[in-house]
C-alpha cells in the first residue's frame, strides 16, 4: 500500500480520536428555558431608583451601572459612573466580560425598563447571575430623584422619609442648594396612621 | 463566528453567489475524481471499482471531524446549522429508488451534469429523464402525499435521537470508513481478475 495513504489514514484516525476529548465547557452555560421563564416572572431582578441612588451616594464598590441606550442618548445624560453598552452590542465578547464577576452587581438602565429587561434576559439566558434592572429606568429616576414630589400630609412617615432622602439625593446629583428643605417631621408624626404600614407590607 | 449568513457576517443576498461558487467547485471535484464516468460510478455496485465509496466516505469523515473541530474552536456554531427533516419510511423508499436509478442510468443527478459538461450523450438522455421524472412526480403528488409526509421525526440528528455525543459517531464513522477503504481493495482485486473488457 502507498505510504501516503497510510499516513492520511492514521492522521484522520488521530483527528477523529481527538474530538472525543472535546468538552462542552468552552462555551458559557445556558439557563434552561423553564428556569428562565420562572426568573422572568419573578420581580426580584428589579431595584428601585432609591436603592440605586443610595448605592451611588455611598460609593458602593459592588455596583456596576450599565446604560443600554445608544451612544447618542448616553452622551446627553446618564447616571454617574454608568458605562455605555448599547443593547445591540451587549453580546460582544469584550462586553460580556462585565458580567458574572464575583461580588459585582450589574444594574441595567435605559429610558424605561423595557430595554433593560431585554438586556437582563439576554445575560440571564447566558447563565450570568448578579444582574438587575432599575425599575422604571431613567424616566422614573427623573420623577423620583431629580424632581421628587412632596408627599401630602396624610401619607406615612415612611413616605416622608423617602421624600427627604430623595431631596438629599437630588442635591447630591444636581448640586442644588439645601435651602427649602422642610423637615416636617412634627406634622407627620401627628398624622401617623397605624395600619398603613401593615397593609402596605402584604402581598 | 459561523454560520456566516445566519449570523449576519455575510448578507443573505449573497446566498446564490456563494451557491454558484460552491457548485462550480463541487462540479470540478466530481469531474476530477472521475465521477463523470458511468463505469467508475456503477463499479461500486458490481464490486470492481469503489471510487464512489472512497470519495464520498472521505468527504463525509473529513467534513464530520472538521465541523466538530470548527465548533470546538468557535468558528461555527453547530446548533445553528440547518438539519434536513427526517421522514423515515419515505426516505428509505427514496434511497432504494435512487440506488436503482443510479445503477440503471450510471449517474447520480450531480454527476450527470459533470458528464454533460465533458460532452457525454448518455448523460443528456439521463438529464431528460430527470426532468421527465420531476414532472411526473409533481403531477402525481396528490396520489401519494399521505405516504410522502409520513414518519416525520423533525429536524433531528443522530445525537438527539440516541443521546450519544456527536464525537463518538465521528470516531465510529472514521473507523468504519478506514476499514472499508482497506477491505474493498480485496473485493476489487478478486473481481477485476475476471474482467477482461475494461482496462483499469
Amino acid at each position: 500500500m502507498n505510504k501516503k495513504y497510510i499516513f492520511l489514514a492514521v492522521l484522520m484516525l488521530v483527528l477523529a480520536f481527538g474530538t472525543v476529548f472535546f468538552k462542552e465547557t468552552n462555551r458559557p452555560k445556558e439557563t434552561p428555558p423553564e428556569q428562565l421563564l420562572w426568573d422572568i416572572i419573578r420581580p426580584n431582578r428589579y431595584v428601585t431608583t432609591d436603592q440605586v441612588a443610595k448605592m451611588i451616594i455611598q460609593g458602593d464598590p459592588s455596583l456596576e451601572i450599565i446604560d443600554v441606550r445608544n451612544d447618542d442618548e448616553y452622551s446627553r445624560f446618564s447616571l454617574p459612573g454608568a458605562i455605555n453598552i448599547p443593547l445591540d452590542s451587549l453580546l460582544n465578547r469584550n462586553n460580556l466580560l462585565y458580567f458574572g464577576v464575583p461580588g459585582i452587581n450589574v444594574v441595567f438602565i435605559a429610558n424605561d425598563d423595557i430595554a433593560s429587561d431585554k438586556a437582563w434576559v439576554l445575560t440571564k439566558r447566558l447563565g450570568f447571575n448578579g444582574t438587575y434592572v432599575m425599575k422604571g429606568g431613567l424616566n422614573r429616576w427623573m420623577e423620583t430623584i431629580i424632581n421628587p414630589k412632596e408627599p401630602s400630609v396624610e401619607e406615612s412617615s415612611k413616605a416622608m422619609a423617602t421624600y427627604e432622602f430623595r431631596k438629599g439625593a437630588m442635591m447630591y446629583f444636581t448640586g442644588a442648594k439645601a435651602g427649602s428643605l422642610e423637615t416636617g417631621s412634627a406634622t407627620v408624626t401627628i398624622k401617623r396612621r397605624k395600619k398603613t404600614s401593615a397593609v402596605a407590607g402584604g402581598c | 463566528m459561523g454560520p456566516l449568513i445566519p449570523n449576519g457576517i455575510i448578507p443573505g443576498n449573497w446566498n446564490f453567489v456563494i451557491a454558484l461558487l460552491i457548485g462550480i467547485a463541487f462540479g470540478f471535484i466530481l469531474e476530477s475524481s472521475g465521477f463523470s464516468s458511468s463505469r467508475n460510478i456503477v463499479g461500486v455496485f458490481y464490486g470492481y471499482n469503489f471510487v464512489v465509496l472512497r470519495v464520498f466516505f472521505t468527504a463525509v469523515i473529513v467534513a464530520m471531524v472538521g465541523l466538530l473541530y470548527f465548533d470546538h474552536f468557535g468558528l461555527i456554531d453547530l446548533k445553528r446549522i440547518f438539519i434536513l427533516p427526517t421522514y423515515v419510511g419515505p426516505m428509505i423508499l427514496g434511497g432504494v429508488m435512487m440506488g436503482i436509478g443510479f445503477i440503471m442510468g450510471g449517474f447520480c443527478p450531480g454527476t450527470s451534469f459533470t458528464a454533460i459538461a465533458i460532452g457525454k450523450l448518455d448523460a443528456v438522455a439521463y438529464l431528460l429523464g430527470i426532468y421527465l421524472g420531476i414532472g411526473v412526480f409533481t403531477l402525481a403528488y396528490p396520489a401519494y402525499a399521505g405516504f410522502f409526509n409520513s414518519g416525520f421525526l423533525g429536524n433531528i440528528t443522530l445525537t438527539q435521537f440516541t443521546g450519544i455525543p456527536a464525537h463518538w459517531f465521528a470516531l465510529a464513522f472514521t473507523v468504519v470508513a478506514l476499514v472499508a477503504f482497506w477491505a474493498v481493495r480485496f473485493v476489487e482485486r478478486r473481481i477485476r481478475k475476471n474482467i477482461t473488457e475494461y482496462k483499469f
